[in-house]
């Protein structure tokens, strides 16, 4: 048995066989790289032919600013793009650890937000507004602003999450099973809800539920940014004192407490986290599914289930993923565009039932 | 010193425990034996504020129902019955764990090498790579102790003692591993640490207790040295078999864990 003290003091010469955690610190820091360069293809890729570069080009001094070609390009590109950009980072981020974080909190690497009927939850919230939010909820809507939407999305999810915990939990023991035929469940309900809703709504409002219901980035707006933004911030920022928990409880409930984790104030906080990102990314971007099973899953398989950096690799690939998703929604039938939501389901559907087979073999999830 | 002071626990309406009290000083390896569903891994788990009680535990005088989570993790480590992880982590980010956690005690340089200290302390030298999964019932069982050592490393930190608990910690082991790991637990006490184990096993209790304490129906039957708790009526009223204490078997073959290393002995007298 080697002696502490013989051992070299730096621990950069020998690493210990086993210890990741340098493959998780490359691979946050290649996909800082990855995410900016998503964010220049989401820039400069469009129906229009607008040119960030001459924007660009034109903020140096290096195009003449009053031409009218640059005018539009610089409507297409603030206006437009950027929003819808910078929306695509924040929900992808938003939808990555919402499903992260529910993995972790049932300890069960099949939970996302869209699968256990948490979207569902969400969705009901912003379908009420919707079609109530101009009558019978008319107080509640012109108090909150443009914020009606994602609090109510964020409403129906905290019940939504909070109601699956209850059912499917018992003294820490989260059966698979259970989880999954609740959400179906609470989905079903929460469904079931919408649909009456839909049924009472006025022709302008089956439009906007439709459009809003596919899911998609293109109605993206600053408005929208500022609506859904903050929230998404707040969760991404609570889920960075999450980690650490995280790592305990895939121990057990139990056994995560003995480690010292505030195990009730632990679950309280990721459930509120978990319904703040699906809700404001539901608010405002309808059902785009998948994201939040794929990213955390494909992660695992390169750099090991820790959290500390499973957390920021999750939503930096969430946010990657969706850019390159809204991009491709963009390119493939132009210049009409398809709904990101059928795009992200394309790879999130083939890729769930992968983990389905691949988890039969042994131990590879 | 862990002082359990009556303590009264109930379970789904159903009282296991009635009336328990204990005393665990530091530097002793305290056992609590019994039957099946005498209540062992229940008192166990009231130690660890898994289940509610009425009564009081004090770690050191201090109140445990007043202790954070924080604060008590840093004083006593607890090895659960057996553990099954969702994800795909390798031993070594398993016992790395245990770091996070509590206050190993050691210099911040050794930190990032007491995994594979710790590994090698529990016999899993080398094992650091691979999935905690992959491995058998008894591997995976001192993997987490290895994560439990990590949490408390030094018995003692700043004059303050700390605590093991350890339940079954053998269940699953075989014979040579058995008396490794209660030579660790043996190890921490000697050292200044307290160690409270459930334990099956009346020959390894014998060989490394300090004290036992014996349970039937959830009250304490028997409390004490181990000369004074193994006894032929202790053994009966506890366990409702008429063992016999200190007898050998006239017929058939038997293997004490006792035996260890004294036919060398003998050789060498």
């Amino acid at each position: 048995m080697a002696s502490i003290m013989t051992l070299p003091a730096s621990g950069t010469l020998t690493r210990p066989e086993g210890d990741r955690s340098h493959i998780g610190r490359l691979t946050v820091i290649g996909l800082v790289f990855a995410l900016l360069a998503a964010m220049v293809l989401s820039m400069t890729t469009g129906a229009s032919g607008a040119s960030a570069i001459n924007l660009i080009g034109s903020w140096l001094g290096l195009v003449p600013a009053d031409d009218p070609a640059l005018l539009r390009d610089h409507a297409v590109i603030v206006n437009i793009r950027m929003p819808r950009m910078v929306l695509g980072v924040l929900i992808g981020a938003g939808l990555a650890i919402s499903g992260l974080l529910m993995q972790g909190l049932f300890r069960n690497p099949l939970a996302d937000p869209g699968l256990v009927g948490v979207s569902s939850g969400s969705a009901l919230g912003a379908v009420i507004i919707i079609v109530l939010g101009g009558t019978a909820l008319a107080p509640f809507t012109s108090a909150v602003g443009i914020w009606a939407l994602p609090a109510a999305a964020f409403g129906g999810g905290l019940i939504t999450t909070t109601i699956l915990y209850r059912v499917a939990t018992r003294g820490g023991q989260t059966a698979m099973a259970t989880m999954l035929l609740a959400g179906i469940a609470i989905g079903a309900l929460a469904g079931a809800f919408s649909g009456v809703l839909t049924y009472i709504a006025s022709e302008n409002q089956l439009r906007d539920l439709t459009f809003w219901g596919m899911g998609s980035l293109a109605g993206a707006t600053w408005i929208k940014v500022l609506a859904a933004g903050p929230i998404i911030v707040v969760a991404l920022a609570m889920a960075g004192f999450l980690s650490k928990g995280l790592n305990a409880m895939t121990l057990g409930e139990a056994t995560a407490s003995h480690l010292g984790v505030p195990v009730q104030r632990f679950k309280r906080l990721t459930i509120l986290a978990v319904a703040a990102a699906t809700g404001a990314s539901v608010a405002v971007s309808g059902g785009i599914g998948f994201v939040g099973i794929v990213v955390p899953h494909l992660l695992r398989l390169v750099i090991g289930p820790d959290h500390r950096y499973l957390l920021p690799a999750s939503a930096l690939l969430g946010a990657t993923f969706l850019l390159m998703c809204d991009a491709l929604s963009r390119i493939i039938v132009a210049p009409a565009e398809l709904p990101i939501g059928i795009v992200t389901a394309a790879f999130g559907g083939p890729f769930f039932l992968w983990i389905l087979l691949h988890r039969r073999s042994a131990f590879a999830w | 010193m862990i002082a359990i002071d009556s303590i009264d626990v109930t379970v789904s309406g159903r009282k296991i425990l009635h009336d328990v009290s204990l005393e665990a000083p530091a530097g002793k390896l305290t056992a609590i034996i019994g039957p099946n569903g005498s209540g062992k891994s229940t008192l166990l788990k009231a130690l660890c504020r898994d289940y509610a009680y009425t009564g009081t535990i004090t770690l050191d005088g201090r109140d445990i129902a007043g202790m954070s989570a924080v604060e008590i993790a840093s004083q006593r480590a607890v090895l659960p019955q057996s553990s099954n992880l969702p994800f795909p982590f390798t031993v070594r980010e398993v016992v790395a764990m245990g770091l996070t956690a509590g206050r190993p005690g050691v210099h911040p340089r050794a930190l990032q090498h007491l995994p594979e200290e710790a590994l090698a302390r529990v016999d899993l030298s080398g094992f650091g790579g691979r999935f905690y999964g992959e491995l058998s019932g008894g591997e995976q069982q001192r993997v987490q102790l290895a994560r439990v050592l990590c949490q408390v490393w030094e018995p003692v930190v700043d004059g303050v003692p700390r605590y093991l608990f350890l339940d079954e910690p053998v269940s699953s082991l075989d014979i040579k591993h058995q008396l490794m790991i209660m030579d660790v637990a043996k190890r921490f006490a000697r050292s200044g640490g307290g160690v409270i184990a459930v334990l099956h096993d009346l020959n390894l209790t014998a060989l490394y207790a300090d004290a036992i304490t014996a349970l039937r129906e959830g009250r304490v039957v028997a409390s004490g040295r181990p000369e004074a708790v193994l006894t032929d009526e202790v053994l009966e009223a506890v366990f409702d078999v008429p063992l016999r204490v200190g007898v050998a078997p006239r017929v058939g073959s038997f293997v004490l864990p006792q035996s260890v290393g004294q036919g060398v002995a003998v050789e060498v007298a």
